[in-house]
């Protein structure tokens, strides 16, 4: 029986007309996307700059074969001679892309015999479209000769994803590095700094161990979530990194342990234990403070263990950030009722109208005061943004511009090291889940 | 952990008082009210009586699923079936199942409720169960048969004694056959439970009716015609338009009969001015259309002419000696459609041709308004030629040349002419979030989310 594997990862080079193929969930490869260890800045500034350079050489090289295909079938209709042609542009190409495609078309053409010339002393007149539809460019060419004789032949090459958009200028500043891209929903992710680096990713249905090796990220092992149990809408996860094992999983209603050692093992079951608040430092838990999440919903239903001092509850919350002071901690709790609320142990304030989202999470960055909340905005499906902030007292203040996200940011979770956080968008434009670190740096 | 005062704690308050923040994650809750045109007699979507209306995928995906969907770009993506293989051939297909989805109350969605289900609405095709799988066999290769299994009518519902139930997101809880639907969430979902904990349809509602419920608050959704679309959004109202997808055509009863009767066909297409209709009648609230397929879903509906050329007309007239009286038919209780009508009827009289306008099912020619019934291109060309009365197409293969000579060939057979591609419109409250636009028009209601309060 023949198996029609997924089409993912191919999207970058010419299809022609391959079949279309059938989605297989089960036997779907993986799309092993660029990444980079980011424990060093520069390295990544040096990795960016070099993918800029390299787009525009790949791209390139992806016309060439959907451009040769065309030619062939054009010379096909027309035999050599002289000819007329036209290229124009229907799709969303560029005028750089779309320049690129004529000359390549033109190179094609000419190898293959046809000469070029004014439209009134051609026999032949090709009118070149650069279309597109769902999933592809559709490169059209009507071909007109002598009287009324005319045909169609077109070529169908797939369309690239857009590209990332990057850091806007800041006062402190928001660094975005993204870590992984995947068409799955990425819940969390945990980089292990280890020899080699590892890292976690934790999606719906699975938790994958990756290890870094030539530059690149190889699955090393894959370990299937059972639940018995359909996951809420807005599913969310979290890793966290522990020092006696190396990881827990906490999924709504459902927790997940790994062993210690490699090769790894997962053991999943139902748990309505609570979630870690901290994370930090590494292991802390049960040490900090820990939620209950609604097991059939997106939120923590306030009950808290074992509690900030007095106060053993908080408001539904989606997200909770904690700020150490020097005698205590202030929590924030980005509340279901859309409301941010802080609780030092005593009193339950509230502050309104910060034009923060639902998702929030502390850093230490060392600079200004030392802990700063990263919050998402009111994103609206397109976009949205993460930005930081201050509490001197108890009044918030942005330190940062805030960082661009193409679609909404689904997590936002603080890392083990609480020097950065994992932030997960949905690019609206792609639709894939985007995986960010988020790091702090002082000034400018 | 000691806590100093607070003395600035005051101001903060003074910020809070009352006032909600937005938030980006959904919110559980509340009922989602909807009105919409169609009074569908039975919540089956293969009753053959069942009006294929723009809007119905969006109130049958509430109750129903099948077993597999297709994405925004029209890729086919698992729903109730997991995974999926054919043989060689693709004349076989297994299809494995999800386990632990349930019907409306409880019935688990069993192989062989799923092979009950499809056979009841493809009765030429050999569906059987093999153990937690489904085998398909065709009569031909169908390469397609994933998406074709996305179509509305291969919902896999379970009908006993003249009741149907679903495997969807909502239950029905209340159903007043073409007046009134109540649904309510299911908690235990396979793709988790909705958002809403319920939605109250109300059905044959006109638009000027869901319009006055949505200015008033009674509708949060409601449906936007076309030519109305700008006005609506022009006036302050939050109006969501899809893609192209809805084709207006003028169809024959018949095949050429002579090569005359080709030609005076030739000169209806060219006389007819498809940007007038569009602009005017419709208040833009389309495209015109030379091909069956719009250009997003294809990428070549460009090389079929959609201009009116009345010169080329009147001269191709002068070389058909007799001309035939046509009636032209059209769906009397829809005034656009009157209105489309009567400009082609002038359009053609103009070219010197003569049509008598009709509201019966035996005209000459009818004018017709089919929905896309799938993003994938050739499940919907070939779903839009059945829907037209005209033959299936045959697909040499899969690449977009076939689908082009595919759709090339029902164009030169002259049963046809395609005239607009409108856009489905909506009216969507300032409350209901999450919206997403699908091109195809579909409203995704299992995911919106309704605020408290108006941003």
């Amino acid at each position: 029986m023949q198996t029609h594997g997924a089409t993912i990862g191919v999207y970058n080079q010419y299809r022609g007309y391959m079949p279309r193929t059938t989605y297989n969930a089960a036997y779907a490869l993986r799309v092993l996307k660029m990444l980079v260890p980011l424990s060093d800045r520069r390295r990544v500034a040096r990795f960016l700059l070099l993918m800029m350079l390299l787009v525009p050489v790949s791209r390139a090289s992806d016309w060439r074969a959907p451009a040769e295909q065309l030619a062939r079938k054009i010379a096909v209709a027309t035999g050599p001679g002289a000819v007329a042609v036209k290229v124009g542009n229907r799709s969303s190409l560029s005028n750089s892309e779309v320049e690129e495609i004529r000359r390549a078309l033109l190179a094609e053409l000419g190898a293959l015999g046809v000469h070029f010339v004014n439209a009134d002393q051609a026999a032949v007149t090709v009118q070149i479209s650069l279309s597109e539809n769902l999933q592809d460019y559709v490169w059209v060419a009507e071909i007109h000769q002598g009287d009324n004789q005319s045909s169609v032949v077109m070529v169908a090459a797939p369309r690239p994803n857009a590209a990332m958009t990057e850091h806007p200028p800041a006062g402190l500043t928001v660094h975005k590095a993204l870590l992984w891209s995947d068409e799955n929903r990425i819940l969390d992710v945990a980089m292990v700094n280890a020899n080699p680096q590892h890292m976690i990713l934790l999606e719906p249905e699975n938790i994958l161990l990756y290890r870094l090796q030539d530059s690149r990220w190889q699955q090393e092992q894959e370990f299937p979530v059972p639940h018995l149990h359909p996951w809420p809408r807005d599913l969310r996860g979290r890793l966290v990194l522990r020092k006696d094992h190396l990881f827990d999983a906490y999924l709504p209603g459902i927790f997940c342990r790994s062993t210690a050692t490699a090769p790894l093992a997962v053991n999943c079951f139902e748990s309505d234990d609570p979630w870690p608040l901290v994370t930090w430092p590494l292991g802390a838990e049960p040490s900090g403070l820990s939620a209950f999440f609604a097991s059939t919903r997106n939120f923590f239903t306030g009950a808290l263990s074992p509690g900030i001092e007095k106060q053993t509850t908080a408001p539904a919350f989606y997200s909770a950030a904690a700020l150490p002071r020097n005698k205590y901690t202030l929590w924030l709790f980005a509340a279901v009722d859309g409301r941010v609320h802080l609780l030092d142990g005593i009193t339950d304030q509230t502050a309104a109208r910060l034009g923060w989202g639902s998702d929030i999470a502390s850093v230490k960055s060392g600079c200004g005061l030392g802990w700063q909340i990263l919050a998402t905005g009111n994103g609206d499906g397109m976009s949205d943004t993460v930005r930081a902030f201050e509490i001197a007292d108890r009044e918030p203040v942005a330190v940062s511009q805030p960082v661009e996200f193409t679609g909404n940011v689904t997590a936002l979770w603080t890392e083990a090291d609480a020097n950065s956080a994992i932030a997960v968008s949905q690019n609206s434009e792609t639709g894939r889940y985007e995986a960010y670190r988020l790091s702090l740096t002082c000034g400018l | 952990m000691r806590l100093t005062g607070f003395p600035l704690l005051a101001a903060c308050s003074l910020l809070a008082a009352g006032v909600a923040n937005a938030a980006t994650r959904p919110h559980y809750g509340g009922t989602l009210h909807v009105a919409m045109r169609a009074a569908p007699a039975s919540l089956d979507p293969a009753d053959p009586n069942q009006p294929d209306w723009a809007g119905s995928r969006n109130l049958f995906a509430l109750i129903f699923d099948t077993l597999v969907s297709l994405d925004e770009q029209g890729r086919t993506k698992p729903a109730l079936a997991n995974s999926w293989q054919s043989e060689p051939g693709y004349q076989r297909w297994e299809f494995s199942l999800r386990q632990g989805v349930t019907f409306q109350g409880g019935t688990p969605v069993t192989p062989d409720a799923v092979a009950a289900s499809l056979r009841a609405v493809n009765p030429t095709w050999k569906v059987f169960p093999t153990g937690d799988a489904v085998t398909i066999e065709r009569d031909s290769p169908a390469p397609d048969l994933p998406a074709e299994l996305a179509l509305r009518r291969n919902v896999i519902a379970k009908r006993e004694s003249g009741r149907i139930v679903g495997t969807g997101p909502f239950a029905v809880m209340q159903w007043d056959a073409g007046k009134k639907l109540a649904l309510v969430a299911r908690d235990d979902y396979w793709g988790g439970r909705p958002f809403p904990d319920s939605i109250e349809i109300e059905m044959g509602k006109s638009f000027r009716e869901q319009m006055i419920s949505f200015d008033l608050g009674k509708a949060q959704v409601i449906e936007v015609a076309a030519e109305q679309a700008h006005g609506a959004s022009a006036e302050g109202r939050r109006v969501e338009r899809s893609a192209a997808m809805e084709l207006v055509a003028l169809v024959f009863s018949h095949d050429p009969q002579s090569p005359a009767d080709g030609r005076q066909r030739q000169v209806l297409e060219l006389s007819i001015d498809r940007e007038l209709l569009n602009n005017v009648v419709l208040q833009g609230g389309g495209e015109p259309a030379g091909g069956l397929l719009p250009n997003w879903m294809s990428g070549y509906a460009f090389v079929f002419p959609a201009s009116a050329n009345l010169t080329l007309a009147q001269q191709e007239r002068a070389e058909v000696q007799t001309t035939t009286l046509w009636s032209l038919g059209y769906d009397a209780d829809d005034p656009v459609e009157r209105v489309l009508a009567e400009r082609i009827a002038l359009s053609a009289r103009d070219a010197g041709l003569r049509l008598q306008l009709a509201t019966g099912n035996t005209a000459d020619v009818r004018l017709v308004r089919v929905p896309l019934a799938s993003l994938d291109a050739h499940v919907a060309l070939g779903e839009l030629a059945a829907a037209l009365g005209l033959p299936r197409p045959k697909f040499a293969g899969n690449s977009v040349d076939d689908l082009y000579s595919a759709e090339n060939s029902l164009l030169q057979a002259q049963r046809v002419i395609p005239l607009l591609h409108l856009r489905a419109a909506c009216g969507v409250s300032a409350t209901v979030r999450n919206w997403s636009e699908v091109r195809d028009g579909s409203w995704g209601l299992p995911d919106v989310w309704l605020a408290a309060e108006k941003p």
